[in-house]
């Protein structure tokens, strides 16, 4: 052991002498992240973007992006003698025969699904517990940014391969293309280097793969984790937790070790996939024909509620002046979601403006304490979700035998009635949440113990709220809260004539009487009426 | 008296098994003309038993009736298909005739084929291996004919209003021959001058290869496409790894 | 609900006590306009009261601990010999052997499972792969955790934020700085300089525009977009080349049909459909009358929507059906939009036969095929 820590200590010697590093080195082993299982949802997309690195990397030394015309004479004889692209033929020989070509292709794929995936189930984590607000803005805007390149990025992966269903899609964004208004032929001849077909699309979206993207990516996401770094995690409150601090544990050694043990795991559930469910079987669809085309044709998952807006969509156009304004084109694949990815961008600032709150905001919500936004959100989420069923019509009516016309006709209703009663609903529910929360406040917890009154009345004995609840609970500031402080009555009637606004005072940590010192608020409890309480997870 | 009564038993065994054996030498038909009265039983043969399960929809001489199209000229081809793949008889009226257990085994099927084949005629499943074509042939076929209606590896697709191009799966060689040449229901009508008889054989013999070679991936998820697999990522991947999540925060 | 019992006395009030704002916090209660920042510096004062003193006291190694940061609550260093723990030891030991055992078996698989397509493969090589690299990754992943969860020293730390906005002081003096420079470079007086500047620096920008057009080509794009292959007399041929005869198609039947003209059966936009009814079926224009023959009519089989093949054909609906986003149209009435997002009728190729029987086409389509786009007229 002496020769190891000998080496490392000359080692460090050896950079200190050249950069000082030391410094930065104790502060980064000692710096503290706060642990709740939901933050590490973004730590599954850095680490399947990690697999996509490596896989990719590897499928570059035998793919080859040319669409060069070739006739087949690999190992998979159903193809033998069918002309087909270079960029297909190889992609067949990584498939046939490359040992371990197969899997190395799946698990880029797979982890191509996962990667937006979890931006997605990280985004709403981050949304639905205001994690976005000041000062985070910046990073918001920077994961919208990178949830916008991750499906350019899996679009332009999976056009490679120049099979059947690729190809389909490509014709369909080229077609997309040709609608835009006085610039639409221009656009499409542009990208694909003359009418469709061409030559040059595979050619182009190879380098934009596999340099261009992921380097903009690659800055972007080490953009966004040195924020998180400087500006330190959120967490949620609790016992101990303020504004001001963070609680948690420390970067070195049990937090590396869990998350680089993460690491391995998310990468050992992306080998189970890649080695047990198939995926992009692209010998089966063939090499791509523009006159050819499979029932059930669809995109990866995360450009499915584009589909399902185009099929949704009726069939308006305006033919005037001379002039053709494709609106059934152009709405659903256009102008939705420009619209939708544009509110998400700007979000953070719609909701500080409508709240009028420019606090700073280091710990969390819980959705129940926003209503609205919670309601926003649930509505959003269900029109995705029934956008992305109806990019499916078509095999949820192979597989149900339904007809594909009514699930049509049923999902067009469905797309403008769901959401807001789903915002009505979710909103709803969080009222009713946070009347519990208050309930339990105000008595505590039902022990089960009858007791009978000498008036002849039974009453039920509650026990008080454990301290470490308490806090948590009285350390959120609801509208309901202060209504149950200033009134005192718990009744319905006292919620009842409360509106809930989604206006956020200041943060608790801050209610701090005049001549308080400050470092008595850092212990323990967040609310200074407690300091005197015995907490048992105070320092002293 | 026992030892008589036995005596009196095998002779008569004796007697008939001469009678029999006689008639199975000097009786049974000739080879020759084997064929031809063959042809004529089987087509009796396949009347009775039209008779018996078709002619209420059909009608009693093929005209069609209220439940039925008429059977003239629709061929051995037709019969082959809607019989063997079980649709007809139909069980209940539905959008389109849906594919069960069949019916009736293969000499009934030949038989009420030939009947029917023998009234008006029309196109023919013939005899011999049906799915001996060539692959990469069949394939490219395949995927210009039978693809946009049955899905890129025949696991099936969505027609209008709740009609539907089945899966290609438990289709025999001769039910694809069928169906191929008789254009039932929604399916076109491929005729031997369109798609001659050998690319028919090499349509069948991909047909069976997809639907049956073990896929080298794992599991194909139905082929159904990029929907399971989007399926797939959310409830194993991230579910799978929540719960991940979930082991790693947990506090001792 | 009661209000009586509630446990200990006064706990009740002592809750809603705690729901109180306390007094001096008038200016902020209720809701209201928060702008500006609320966390002042003396907010994120790292007090020296919580000196590696303390620390030490407590925990042993405090002395390593950054300066402020707090334990608040300690994890204990297990003993070597403790029993549990040599039991955690062993369990993470396994977990990173498996490791081992799955590089092995992944190597062995690897080479000696027999993968070669058509000849002598097994379908499971690809699964076996997935097994055992899937037991290597989640044996040192597990390993790790597990590692970190029951042996590692694990505490609950405190650790104070910088504050995000800058001092006021230092705000201004950078302001200040960036003024001064500004002033230094002349801009803001001379305003010859300043816009000249604007323009020639702004016209940098337009540079590359040129370059990037070089992408594309061009010079035929009406021609491009309003015809196809298709011409008088040429012959409708399958995608093998064949020609198609009259009476080659049953009625009921479909083909896809590519004109005979070199690299015909690549041309995206002229790949067609040729349908055969019975005539009385077929409800067309007066004007359309002589395009089809027989009861055999050709659609464009480019969708109007957004360019797939329309090749699924229902024989007793006529039905036409994209597979992509589900438009419908209906091939006995000029292809006419029945239901689905295209806008358009499929456009017909006017056909005829010529002397040997063989169909051909009566000259291009009468309209651009395929998707709509800006300058199309109709």
């Amino acid at each position: 052991m002496s020769l190891a820590t000998k080496g490392a200590e000359g080692t460090a010697t050896w950079v200190d002498d050249r950069l000082a590093s030391s410094g930065f080195v104790k502060r980064s082993l000692n710096k503290v992240f706060p642990d709740h299982w939901s933050f590490m949802l973004g730590e599954i997309a850095l680490y399947s973007f990690v697999i996509l690195l490596l896989t990719g990397t590897y499928l570059t030394l035998f793919y080859d992006g040319s669409s060069r015309e070739v006739i087949y004479n690999g190992s998979y004889v159903p193809l033998r003698g069918i002309p087909m692209s270079s960029a297909y033929e190889s992609t067949l020989r990584i498939s046939f025969d490359v040992r371990g070509g197969l899997i190395m292709r799946q698990i880029h794929h797979w982890a191509a699904l996962l990667f937006l995936a979890a931006i997605v189930v990280h985004l709403m984590r981050v949304f639905f517990t205001g994690a976005f607000r000041k000062p985070r803005e910046l990073n918001w805007l920077i994961g919208v940014g990178l949830l916008v390149l991750g499906i350019l990025e899996g679009f332009a992966g999976y056009s490679l391969p120049d099979d059947l269903l690729s190809g389909t899609g490509l014709r369909i964004a080229y077609s997309i293309a040709l609608s835009i208004p006085v610039i639409g032929s221009w656009a499409a001849f542009l990208v694909f280097g003359g009418e469709f077909p061409g030559h040059a699309i595979i050619e182009r979206l190879y380098p934009i793969h596999i340099l261009l993207v992921p380097g903009v990516i690659i800055g972007l996401i080490t953009f966004h984790m040195g924020l998180i770094w400087y500006q330190k995690h959120t967490q949620f409150a609790g016992p101990g937790r303020t504004e001001t601090n963070v609680v948690g544990s420390r970067l070195y050694p049990a937090y590396a070790a869990k998350a680089g043990g993460f690491f391995f795991l998310v990468f050992g559930v992306m080998t189970a996939l890649g080695g047990f469910a198939q995926i992009n079987p692209i010998w089966l669809y063939g090499p791509y024909d523009p006159s050819k085309v499979s029932a059930g044709s669809q995109p990866d998952w995360y450009v499915g509620f584009l589909d399902g807006s185009t099929r949704l969509m009726p069939n308006w156009e305006l033919r005037t002046l001379g002039h053709t304004f494709s609106f059934n084109v152009l709405f659903p694949t256009v102008i939705l979601p420009g619209i939708l990815f544009t509110a998400l961008a700007l979000y953070p600032f719609l909701e500080a403006k409508f709240t009028k709150d420019r606090a700073y905001h280091n710990l969390l919500d819980r959705p129940r304490d926003r209503p609205v936004r919670t309601g926003i959100g649930a509505a959003a989420i269900s029109f995705y979700i029934l956008l992305m069923i109806a990019g499916g019509n078509d095999i949820i009516a192979t597989i149900f035998h339904l007809s594909i016309n009514e699930i049509t006709y049923t999902l067009r209703t469905g797309v403008l009635l769901v959401p807001p009663l789903v915002f009505v609903f979710a909103r709803r529910a969080c009222l009713s949440l946070q009347r519990a929360d208050d309930d339990l406040l105000h008595h505590g917890i039902e022990s089960g113990t009858i007791r009978r009154l000498p008036s002849g009345e039974f009453v039920e004995e509650t026990v008080a709220l454990p301290e470490q609840y308490a806090v948590l609970l009285t350390s959120l500031d609801t509208p309901a809260r202060r209504a149950l402080a200033a009134g005192g009555g718990h009744g319905d009637s006292d919620l009842a004539t409360v509106r809930p606004r989604e206006v956020q005072a200041r943060p608790r940590g801050f209610f701090r009487p005049k001549g308080v010192q400050p470092s008595g608020a850092q212990h323990g409890s967040t609310v200074p009426e407690l300091e005197g309480a015995q907490l048992e997870n105070t320092v002293d | 008296m026992v030892a008589r009564s036995w005596l009196l038993a095998s002779l008569v065994v004796l007697a008939l098994a001469l009678v029999g054996g006689l008639y199975t030498a000097i009786g049974a038909p000739k080879s020759e003309a084997a064929d031809g009265t063959n042809q004529s039983i089987a087509v009796e043969s396949g009347r009775q038993l039209y008779l018996q399960g078709c002619s209420t929809c059909h009608g009693l001489n093929n005209q069609g009736g209220a439940g039925g199209p008429s059977l003239v000229g629709v061929g051995q081809a037709s019969v082959v298909y809607q019989v063997e793949s079980g649709r007809m008889p139909l069980a209940n009226a539905a959008a389109q005739a849906v594919r069960k257990k069949p019916k009736y085994d293969r000499t009934q099927i030949d038989q009420l084929a030939a009947y029917i084949q023998s009234v008006g005629g029309g196109p023919q499943v013939p005899g011999g291996t049906l799915d001996d074509g060539q692959l990469a042939m069949g394939g490219d076929l395949f995927r210009t004919n039978c693809s946009s209606c049955h899905n890129f590896a025949g696991a099936g697709g969505a027609l209008t209003r709740a009609k539907y191009a089945p899966a290609l799966t438990p289709a025999s060689a001769r039910v694809i021959y069928g169906a191929m040449l008789s254009g039932p229901e929604s399916m076109p009508r491929f005729s031997d001058t369109q798609v001659t008889p050998e690319q028919k054989k090499d349509i069948i013999r991909y047909v069976r290869y997809i639907t049956h070679a073990a896929d080298p991936g794992g599991s194909s998820l139905g082929h159904y496409g990029p929907i399971p697999e989007g399926l797939v990522i959310f409830l194993v991947g991230i579910g799978g790894l929540v719960l991940v999540t979930l082991w790693i925060g947990a506090r001792a | 609900m009661s209000d009586v019992s509630n446990g200990p006395s006064g706990n009740q009030e002592s809750v809603r006590d705690r729901l109180k704002s306390p007094a001096g916090h008038g200016e902020q209660s209720g809701p209201g306009d928060s702008r500006g920042s609320d966390l002042s510096t003396s907010d994120f004062q790292q007090t020296d009261s919580r000196t590696d003193a303390a620390e030490a006291v407590g925990h042993g190694h405090g002395q390593l601990v950054e300066h402020g940061t707090t334990v608040l609550h300690p994890g204990k260093r297990v003993p070597l010999d403790d029993a549990a723990a040599r039991a955690a030891e062993r369990k993470v030991a396994g977990l990173f052997l498996l490791a081992v055992v799955g590089v092995v078996g992944f190597v062995v698989c690897f080479i000696a499972v027999p993968f070669d397509f058509g000849t002598d493969y097994s379908p499971a090589y690809t699964p076996l792969l997935g097994l055992f690299m899937t037991m290597a990754l989640v044996g040192v992943g597990a390993g790790a955790v597990l590692w970190a969860k029951t042996l590692m020293v694990d505490e609950e730390m405190v650790q104070e934020r910088h504050p995000f906005a800058s001092e006021p002081e230092t705000r201004g003096e950078a302001a200040a700085i960036l003024a001064a420079g500004f002033q230094d470079t002349g801009l803001p007086r001379r305003s010859l300089l300043r816009n000249s500047l604007l323009l020639g620096a702004g016209s940098l920008a337009i540079l590359p525009v040129p370059l990037l057009f070089g992408l594309g080509r061009f010079q035929h794009k009406e021609d491009a977009l309003r015809t196809t292959s298709w011409k008088k007399g040429v012959r409708l041929v399958r995608s093998d080349g064949s020609p198609v005869k009259l009476g080659e198609v049953a009625v009921g039947g479909v083909e896809t049909v590519f004109p005979d003209v070199p690299d015909g059966n690549k041309a995206a936009d002229s790949a067609s459909l040729l349908i055969r009814m019975r005539p009385d079926e077929l409800v067309v224009r007066e004007s359309r009358k002589d395009w089809s023959v027989d009861g055999h009519i050709v659609y464009s089989v480019v969708c109007t929507h957004l360019g797939c093949p329309v090749k699924l054909y229902e024989q007793q609906t006529h039905h036409l059906f994209c597979p992509c986003h589900q438009s419908t149209f209906d091939a006995s009435r000029e292809a006419k939009v029945l239901f689905g997002p295209a806008a358009r009728n499929l456009p017909q190729l006017a056909i005829s036969v010529d002397a040997q029987g063989y169909f051909i086409a009566q000259g291009d389509y009468s309209e651009p095929v395929g998707p709509s786009f800006w300058e199309r007229k109709s």
